[in-house]
């Protein structure tokens, strides 16, 4: 975990940190971690010595994506956040690879994996399949994507 | 200690320029150990209802099963690529979701959303053009619905953490 964790950090400027705060809502920060230079594989991050985040069950995420919110890419990483004289660290827990991680084969997987999620939702409440209307859903976005090259700013 | 913020009575309009600009926020759930699950999003913000909404399919319905455990979540707005803002502030909204175990599968009275959405992302429009893709993204059209009622906006001028933040209380609000 922790190779997968450092290879792919390094393909980010940044990323967000989501700890709570006192009140037990989620607080998240952008912030640039980096690994701590003992080999006990936790990152170190920076944060505002008064920063609204406490200690304890955190998520690291990096992301991405380009002009036309196209070429995703990202990865979770869950863990603990901890405080000690050396300030902040993240103790890393768990890898979750999103999009654009993994090649073709976690694509494959992607799409096998969410028909799955999907029919167990539904089997899990006793619905069918829903049908989906297809030919209102075209309509609608044939419409919209005429109304964009008519007016590509709208 | 915890860091002092700029009280303010209104939500600012550079505020709410990001709320309609940004193409993403980080959406934060929190599961059942009590981690905070943080994923890309995209919201929609309805300024005269002062709440967000966010759909998910079915087959990624984690931050929906989460919401209805926990109804605590926030919304990051720290990546500014595409929105043609300048120097825009960072954004954390926390507050209350609801996700009703409603599935809806049409796009009737969604038209905005579905606009913008499109407009966002054109390569979307691909999906269900074809029946290897309807067979392949059903799923995707099953969608269920997150209200997001803010209770506490934080915004960072400049996006620079380091400052003292700005904070209004939505309960503030008139």
């Amino acid at each position: 975990m922790w190779p997968e964790i450092t290879k792919q950090l390094y393909q980010f400027e940044s990323a967000v940190l989501s700890g709570l705060d006192e009140a037990g809502y989620p607080f998240s920060v952008r912030c640039r971690p980096y690994p701590d230079a003992s080999d006990d594989e936790v990152l170190r991050v920076w944060l505002p010595p008064d920063t609204f985040l406490r200690p304890g069950p955190a998520s690291l995420l990096c992301h991405r994506h380009d002009e036309n919110l196209w070429n995703l890419k990202s990865f979770l990483v869950r863990g603990v956040l901890k405080k000690d004289d050396g300030g902040w660290s993240f103790q890393p827990n768990q890898f979750i690879p999103g999009p654009g991680i993994g090649g073709l084969p976690a694509k494959v997987r992607f799409f096998t994996r969410s028909r799955r999620n999907a029919r167990r939702y539904l089997e899990k409440r006793g619905l069918a399949r829903p049908r989906i209307p297809w030919d209102e859903i075209n309509a609608a976005k044939k419409a919209i994507s005429q109304e964009l090259i008519r007016s590509p700013d709208e | 200690m915890v860091r002092p913020s700029r009280v303010v009575a209104e939500l600012q309009p550079e505020v709410e320029d990001v709320f309609e600009e940004f193409r993403t926020c980080e959406m934060s759930t929190l599961a059942r150990d009590g981690t905070p699950i943080t994923w890309p999003t995209l919201p929609f913000w309805y300024s005269d209802e002062k709440r967000f909404k966010i759909t998910t399919s079915i087959a990624l319905a984690q931050k929906a099963l989460n919401v209805r455990r926990n109804p605590r979540v926030s919304l990051l707005f720290s990546n500014p690529t595409a929105s043609g803002l300048e120097n825009p502030p960072a954004v954390l909204v926390q507050g209350d979701a609801e996700a009703p175990d409603e599935i809806e599968t049409s796009v009737a009275g969604f038209e905005d959303e579905l606009r913008k959405a499109l407009h966002r992302q054109p390569a979307s429009l691909a999906y269900g053009r074809n029946p290897l893709t309807r067979y392949l993204m059903d799923w995707y059209y099953m969608r269920l619905m997150i209200h997001v009622t803010p209770r506490r906006i934080l915004w960072w001028p400049g996006a620079d953490l380091w400052r003292e933040p700005f904070e209004l209380r939505m309960d503030d609000v008139a």
